[in-house]
């Protein structure tokens, strides 16, 4: 294959690599903001304290499999909490008192970020397997970011699989549509909506374990990532996780080969896409309810 | 009678507290003071949409922002510009930017109008990161001069000195939330808040409910225009963070629940409950944004009507107690 192609081809790898962390924030995000109709700010900063988390536990064991594990657990707990005492008591003010309260909640965790672990860069090793390159048909990939595509793929099939193909998808989604209904079924949507709100944040923590490898660990990094995990689900549309998976990859491809083409511009092509989406479909490109 | 009078002899006691001020307290604390007045002027002009319309944007940073580049290109640019048109420059460079978004806008609410202006906000933002040969990227613009305030002939007003700053600072951003203060009161004021309660009655009443938005849109964006201007010049400088950056368009979603929601005066007070908390908390403690974060929590969680809506609320309390 001529150089030209590889690295078009390895570029967009890279993009579809971007995209599929991206797609597993935003998912994340899809679930809370788009379904259960919660402004969550936090998300990306839950993100990026997995980040964290996942550092600290390789410091401590020095395996990244249990980082894996344990950190996006951890961070997933913490938005149960955060949901139990915190959001649902100003879910009655809408969108501006969640607004307001998770700029808050992420700015305290921003600082103790900030105060536990300092601003530095923080590096992240990952494990032997992961390292190295797979060469197939003359072009060589990087077998990380093949794992986080391969990672993404299966969280998104299982999560499809349990929305759409079993009683708990179906009620989470019933509750969606009309909480007072599924309340009145005698099913405890309170404990459902908690529920989702924990997958959510769990999926934004898997999200931050598996970019800190890449980017490495700083504080900044809600801010870089977070904004683009917001246009992929606003434009994607409200609730809508194919929607998401579309989005993402494209913003992903248009990020890689945005630096390639236009290096200076590239992050503008996302929000001239956004711009362009929400003109023409207000509620996003799979959106149907306001 | 009585009531007139009082408020005649508050307004005139509130003219003297300021003209003596930088007297009583110095220097630093006018800037404090005008830089409050400032953030004011921006959230009361942003609560013209929120509060009165009824309409949640979080890219609002983009007026500031325009307003406050609007002013430094000019002056960075044309040089002998003077200082009214400079400041006139900014309102109406965000004006146009109003003017261009407004037909996309009025057309939706809620979460996709927030949206929206989230997008633009965020375009803007990156824009002026990148279009380093106009805007200088994350440097910002900074080091114009500043022209004196003057009337050629009768008198001329050095504006790098900070009290003379200050006068004008006061003069214009005071002028411009009062201008935004009659403007709620006049009819179309009352369509205003109208629109925020019933949209469709309003249009049955005979009223166009889009071309009203887009009015309030425009006025909203261009005052807020005029607060990014008096920001460029009283810093000095303009940079793609403090003008464009989505902080910035949530600061003023924030001195408004602070302040409390569905007041005029609720933003100011929101405005300066943080100039306070941030002087206070800055000589304690550099995590001023923990502060920040631990009072949002306190204010959503135990006082949601914010600042003005719990006076009120003790007030009521106190008045009933009497009572009995």
């Amino acid at each position: 294959m001529d150089p030209v192609t590889a690295m078009y081809v390895a570029q967009g790898m890279h993009g579809l690599a971007y995209g599929m962390i991206l797609f597993l924030l935003a998912s994340g995000l899809t679930l809370i903001f788009g379904m259960m109709g919660i402004l969550n700010l936090a998300h990306a900063t839950f993100f990026m304290l997995s980040a964290y988390l996942c550092y600290q536990v390789i410091a401590w064991t020095g395996s990244f499999w249990l980082a894996l594990l344990i950190a996006p657990i951890v961070t997933g707990i913490i938005g149960v909490l955060l949901e139990r005492f915190l959001l649902r008591k100003v879910h009655a003010f809408g969108h501006i008192g969640e607004l307001i309260l998770t700029v808050g909640v992420s700015l305290v965790i921003l600082e103790s970020v900030k105060v536990f672990w300092g601003t530095e860069s923080l590096p992240v090793q990952i494990p032997n397997v992961l390292q190295g390159l797979v060469t197939a048909g003359g072009l060589d990939y990087p077998i990380y970011r093949l794992f986080i595509i391969g990672l993404s793929l299966v969280i998104l099939i299982v999560l499809m699989l349990i929305l759409y193909k079993t009683r708990l998808g179906m009620v989470v989604r019933a509750a969606v549509s009309d909480a007072d209904m599924v309340d009145a079924l005698g099913i405890n949507v309170p404990l459902v909506f908690m529920l989702v709100f924990g997958v959510g944040t769990w999926m934004a923590g898997v999200a931050g374990v598996a970019i800190a490898p890449i980017l490495t660990v700083f504080p900044g990094l809600a801010d870089q990532v977070g904004m683009d995990a917001f246009i992929v689900v606003v434009v994607g549309g409200f609730g809508s996780l194919g929607g998401a998976l579309l989005v993402a990859i494209i913003c992903g491809l248009l990020n890689s080969y945005g630096v390639q083409f236009v290096s200076q511009l590239a992050p503008v092509l996302m929000y001239i896409f956004m711009a362009i989406v929400l003109v023409f479909k207000p509620m996003g490109l799979f959106g149907e309810r306001e | 009678m009585m009531n007139k009078m009082l408020k005649w002899i508050l307004w005139l006691a509130g003219f003297v507290f300021l003209i003596l001020y930088p007297k009583l307290f110095g220097i630093y604390y006018s800037n404090v003071f005008v830089t409050f007045a400032i953030f004011a002027l921006y959230a009361t002009s942003y609560n013209l949409l929120l509060g009165y319309t009824g309409l949640l944007s979080f890219g609002h940073a983009m007026f500031f922002g325009t307003g406050a580049y609007g002013t430094a290109l000019a002056l960075t640019h044309i040089s002998g510009f003077p200082l009214i048109p400079a400041l006139l420059a900014g309102a109406l460079a965000a004006a146009i930017l109003a003017l261009i978004l407004c037909p996309i806008m009025v057309r939706v609410g809620g979460t996709a109008f927030a949206m929206l202006h989230l997008a633009f906000g965020g375009l803007m933002y990156v824009l002026a990161l990148k279009l380093r040969h106009i805007t200088g990227g994350e440097d910002g613009i900074g080091g114009f001069d500043i022209p004196p305030f003057s009337i050629p002939g009768i008198v001329s007003f050095d504006m790098t000195d900070p009290l003379q700053f200050f006068y004008f600072a006061m003069v214009v951003l005071i002028g411009s939330i009062w201008i935004l203060w009659f403007f709620t009161k006049t009819p179309f004021g009352q369509i205003m808040i109208a629109v925020r309660d019933n949209a469709k009655r309003v249009d049955y009443l005979g009223f166009r409910v889009p071309q009203t938005k887009a009015v309030i849109y425009v006025f909203s964006g261009a005052f807020c225009g005029v607060a990014g201007a008096v920001y460029a010049l009283f810093q000095n400088l303009i940079s793609a963070e403090d003008g464009f950056h989505v902080m910035t368009s949530f600061a003023p979603i924030m001195l408004t629940m602070v302040g409390g929601i569905g007041s005029f005066f609720g933003p100011i007070f929101g405005s300066a409950i943080f100039g306070i908390l941030e002087e206070l908390t800055t000589r304690y403690t550099e995590r001023v944004e923990l502060v920040f974060g631990l009072v949002l929590i306190f204010v959503i969680m135990f006082a949601p009507m914010g600042f003005v809506g719990t006076v009120k609320m003790i007030k009521e309390k106190w008045f009933t107690r009497q009572g009995v």
